[in-house]
């Protein structure tokens, strides 16, 4: 019997909450998850993105912002990020 | 990304009153409702490399393919360019952020 | 979706409205080019003429220095997945 629940009905079942992605390359990012659709672009709100170059982590504050899911790597449900 | 819903059928419609007003009329949700939300609004548009574009979002299409009005480019913090208009290939972008109300 | 003041309503509108009109291109790898847009498609391959590609070489050192090589082409074929930005210079 396959797996009855998809991946993305978990990634449904946390819309409202704060969610952690992490792209391919060197950048995450934290927000509240608004939605999202089938390529997983996603929908956050009070987000900060964070840059990790060898000079340091650096930081910024977004408002409502769509990610485009193509460089998405992983989620982390509920966690609010690289600082928690 | 998703389709755009099609556009109401009037001929259903003259039968059934119109549906009550949503609770919520603020544009949240899915990425589409968001960009509906969004279009003619200040926007960040980071690429991939880092370079930001701001400036006005007059329209963009499935690809993330997208027109700017009144664009800067910062790279770094600075101002390296301004455009009247620029047309990004959807490739190219990271996000696309509200820099304003929504 | 209504453009706000330009009446575009897609993006690809932009790039009609700028057929047979100087534009300028910023491709990946540093290169940015103007020349005249006579062609374009879905991709974003485009045919330029009478094009001035600029070049930037950074040199890293203690002082970083930015060398622009410059080089003209009569007619010119441009790929559409380098494509990063292309923008009607005549309204900047």
């Amino acid at each position: 019997m396959a797996s009855q629940v998809l991946p993305l009905e978990l990634i449904d079942k946390c819309i409202g909450s704060r969610i952690w992605v992490v792209m391919k390359s060197e950048r995450e990012f934290t927000g509240t998850l608004l939605g999202f659709d089938d390529f997983v672009n996603m929908v956050l709100e009070d987000v900060t993105e964070y840059e990790m170059t060898p000079q340091g982590t650096k930081k910024t504050k977004l408002g409502q912002t769509l990610l485009n899911g193509n460089n998405i790597c992983m989620l982390i449900p509920g966690s609010d990020g690289p600082e928690s | 990304m998703d389709e755009y819903p099609p556009p109401p059928d009037d001929a259903l419609d003259t039968q059934t009153p119109p549906p009550p007003p949503q609770p919520r009329t603020t544009h949240t949700g899915s990425p589409t409702d968001f960009l509906k939300g969004v279009v003619g609004k200040k926007v960040i548009v980071r690429l991939n490399s880092g370079v930001d574009y701001r400036g006005v979002l007059s329209c963009l299409d499935g690809y993330m393919n997208i027109a700017l009005e009144a664009t800067e480019e910062h790279v770094e913090g600075n101002v390296t360019n301004r455009y009247g208009d620029a047309f990004i290939r959807g490739n190219n972008v990271l996000y696309i952020s509200a820099a304003e109300e929504i | 979706m209504d453009g706000s003041s330009s009446g575009i309503q897609e993006p690809f509108d932009l790039i009609r409205l700028s057929l047979s009109e100087r534009v300028f291109v910023k491709l990946r790898g540093d290169r940015e080019m103007t020349g005249i847009l006579h062609a374009y498609d879905g991709h974003m391959n485009l045919i330029l003429s009478d094009v001035e590609e600029t070049i930037m070489i950074v040199n890293e050192g203690e002082q970083a220095t930015v060398n622009v090589a410059k080089r003209k082409m009569d007619m010119l074929f441009v790929r559409g997945d380098g494509v990063i930005l292309v923008s009607p210079p005549s309204r900047t």
